[in-house]
């Protein structure tokens, strides 16, 4: 992973001091909480429902064991003992004080991490395919590209006043795990016939109350142009982009009232401009930064193939859990393996810091040393030798960390909603968790077999309901929550957006509505393996609303 | 009250005044004006004039007319409207406009070290705390940058994109 030199540790450190003086001009009252807002916020400090909330960075989702206890610490110290990784696969606490904000950073900073940028209308996280390095259908490792536009981003002069917040994914595997098509730009890094490296550009994809699936602007976009090419596409969006409705402010909004003909025309207008300019990449430090992260040396295993066979016949829930949780590795004798944050009937994303705490020391022992925060709210270890994967599952059952359930009906996404966040209209943590209880047994999890239950609580959709297979949004009607249904929503390569199904349901009937589509999907499928997304893109919308609604019900 | 600043510190006989139906410039001062008005006066041969850019304009207009141009101000509407810093950024780079740049309007004290860092060079300070700061010689920037910009800035050892000031 990337390693901080002087320079990068001069920089945060004068970030920490900047927030620490506005800090304190903020308690000290020499200004006002309207004007400490913006301030607070580029530094990840939001103000809840009930306490102030931070939001940590962890770029592209990676870090190593020392960070991990630096979060546990964080939980311990500052907080209520426990810490929410997100869908931007950054971690928040819920109940720090501010004082102790700029003592958080303080020590963030002593294992190269902060929260730059984790809020505000500025460009945020950016975010990469979680198995990175790891999967076997990658053409190259996202992350050097990813990190690039990390530094090239921070504390950037031009771009830190954008109509709105800004989010960047970059991929570079066949299978897009990271959602490049629902975010502003969408990065999909691509081999060409000579091997030479280069991006597929998408713009304007999103989420949020207008859900767009982003448009393809660039085929393979040359990698030395990569910050010349988002400059561009930064100045178009920071001049023309809407200002005066923060709802229609997002880039996609302009993509679509400008037309992606003409607006990209203006992009590579500007491209034209800045290509040979100093933003251009030598391939030299490209290469310096891809050096971070050359995978580990994976010593040969194949004593793991006898052993896990024998393993998986020996305890069958074993053997679940390697057969959901556990997904090939470019290296035949190491697995990628998913630590589900989402026990049944438990909050998604949670963690305590004993979790962290453990999860920290299996990266050491078992992991060589890597991380990942997946945006699916899990955790992985990416390099795990097939042989070790007993021990690892030893170790994190009695943690209940073991539940198989990685891209099951119970690997929910879900924001904080309404038990947290100000803006939301409705819970969703208590729906997720009743859900979860509600399916929560192995077997009939398997025999569902792929289902995403994206949940959110309000019409930003934090949660990402506008891709889940089944998606729930909360929504406030005559003062009572109320969980509209859309299907068929998808955030892989087949992007599209879930249709609302019809009205909504009260809170203590939404669990039995997802089980009405969820055993009609069961009743309608050609097989066990057409999943659940297939069928309804076979079928569509009718069969669901009948068995929701009566087949006459629409009528009325 | 509004305070004229510069990196050399606070100017006091500033002669720049911002041209509207009400407020028109006097003897001994010198006007801005709108960007339409300055190609019209800057067409009829005029020169020495101060435009006046407000976000929605194009920056790139005055393009033809720069030796008529003797201060570009960039308007900042409020904090959260980001657009003169790329007004800043294409005047400098694009345009190859030298002179005085100066932000006015809601010209704050933690934006003030980003807007030098795009090429604005003077600034039009109302806001008390701003003011305060800017007095005691207390500009709360960063000294390491991660990407060039309009402004000048010695290249950093490792990565081609980083800078000091």
């Amino acid at each position: 992973m990337y390693r901080y030199d002087e320079f990068d540790h001069a920089f945060v450190a004068g970030r920490v001091a900047q927030f620490r003086d506005q800090v304190e001009r903020r308690l000290s009252g020499e200004i006002s909480e309207d004007a400490f807002r913006p301030l607070r916020l580029m530094n990840g400090v939001y103000l809840q429902l009930h306490a102030y909330m931070l939001r940590i960075a962890i770029p592209y989702g990676t870090l190593n064991a020392k960070q991990m206890r630096m979060l546990a610490h964080i939980a311990r110290k500052y907080d209520r003992g426990y810490g929410h990784f997100t869908t931007r696969q950054n971690i928040q606490f819920n109940w720090p004080k501010l004082e102790d904000t700029p003592a958080i950073m303080e020590e963030l900073a002593t294992v190269e991490m902060h929260a730059i940028q984790t809020s505000g209308n500025c460009i945020r996280n950016v975010t990469a395919d979680h198995f990175a390095g790891a999967a076997a259908d990658e053409a190259a490792d996202p992350r050097p590209y990813a990190e690039i536009l990390r530094q090239w981003s921070s504390v950037h002069p031009e771009f830190s006043f954008l109509p709105r917040k800004f989010k960047i994914a970059v991929t570079g595997a066949e299978r897009d795990r990271a959602a490049i098509q629902v975010h502003d730009i969408g990065l999909h890094l691509r081999k060409n016939d000579k091997g030479e490296l280069g991006f597929d550009v998408y713009v304007g994809g999103g989420q949020g109350r207008t859900p767009m699936v982003g448009k393809k602007i660039r085929d393979f976009l040359p990698e030395e142009d990569l910050l010349s090419y988002v400059t561009a596409i930064m100045r178009v969006y920071n001049l023309y982009g809407r200002r005066d409705n923060k709802y229609k402010a997002r880039i996609k909004i302009l993509v679509h009232e400008t037309g992606v003909e003409k607006l990209s025309a203006e992009i590579e207008e500007e491209f034209r401009h800045l290509r040979d300019s100093e933003l251009k990449l030598p391939e030299e430090d490209v290469a310096r930064i891809r050096a971070f992260f050359a995978a580990p040396a994976l010593p040969e295993r194949p004593e793991g193939w006898a052993n896990l066979a024998a393993w998986k016949k020996a305890d069958p829930d074993f053997a679940r859990w390697v057969d959901q949780n556990v997904k090939p590795h470019k290296h035949p004798d190491y697995g990628m393996v998913t630590i589900s944050l989402k026990p049944i009937g438990g909050i998604p994303g949670d963690a305590s810091h004993q979790q962290m705490d453990l999860i920290a020391d299996l990266a050491e022992e078992y992991a060589f040393d890597e991380l990942r925060i997946s945006h699916e709210q899990n955790v992985i270890l990416p390099h795990v030798a097939l042989a070790d994967l007993e021990a690892i599952y030893r170790a994190l059952k009695p943690a209940n960390l073991a539940t198989a359930n990685s891209d099951l009906i119970t690997d929910i996404i879900a924001c904080p909603g309404l038990d947290y966040c100000a803006l939301a209209n409705a819970r969703s943590i208590p729906v997720a968790q009743e859900i979860s209880k509600r399916f929560g047994s192995a077997e009939r999890q398997a025999e569902i077999g792929e289902l995403k239950i994206k949940i959110s609580g309000c019409i930003n959709a934090c949660g990402h309901h506008h891709v889940g297979h089944i998606g729930l949004l909360g929504v406030e009607k005559k003062g009572a929550e109320l969980y509209q249904i859309t299907l068929g929503g998808s955030a892989d390569n087949e992007t599209s957006i879930g249709e609302i199904i019809g009205r909504g349901f009260e809170p203590e009937k939404v669990t039995d509505a997802v089980e009405t589509v969820v055993n009609t999907y069961l009743g309608l499928r050609l097989s066990p393996q057409e999943t659940f997304l297939e069928a309804y893109r076979r079928v569509g919308p009718q069969p669901f609303k009948d068995a929701l609604y009566g087949a006459t019900a629409e009528a009325a | 009250m509004t305070r004229i600043w510069n990196e050399s510190g606070f100017q006091n006989d500033d002669p720049w005044v911002i041209e509207t139906e009400e407020t028109k410039a006097g003897s001994n001062q010198k006007p801005i004006v709108s960007l339409q008005s300055f190609i019209e006066r800057a067409e009829a041969g005029e020169t020495g004039l101060g435009v006046l850019i407000q976000p929605a304009d194009d920056v790139r207009r005055v393009a033809p007319y720069l030796d008529r141009i003797a201060l570009v101000a960039l308007s900042f509407p409020a904090f959260n409207d980001g657009r003169a810093f790329s007004h800043a950024s294409l005047l400098r780079e694009r345009v190859g406009y030298a002179g005085e740049v100066r932000a006015v309007g809601d010209v704050l004290i933690d934006q003030i070290p980003l807007m030098l860092r795009v090429g604005i060079t003077s600034f039009a300070v109302t806001n008390p705390v701003a003011l305060k700061r800017l007095e005691e010689k207390r500009l709360p920037g960063i000294d390491v940058h991660y990407q060039p910009t309009a402004r000048p800035a010695k290249k950093a050892e490792g990565y081609s994109w980083r800078r000091v000031s």
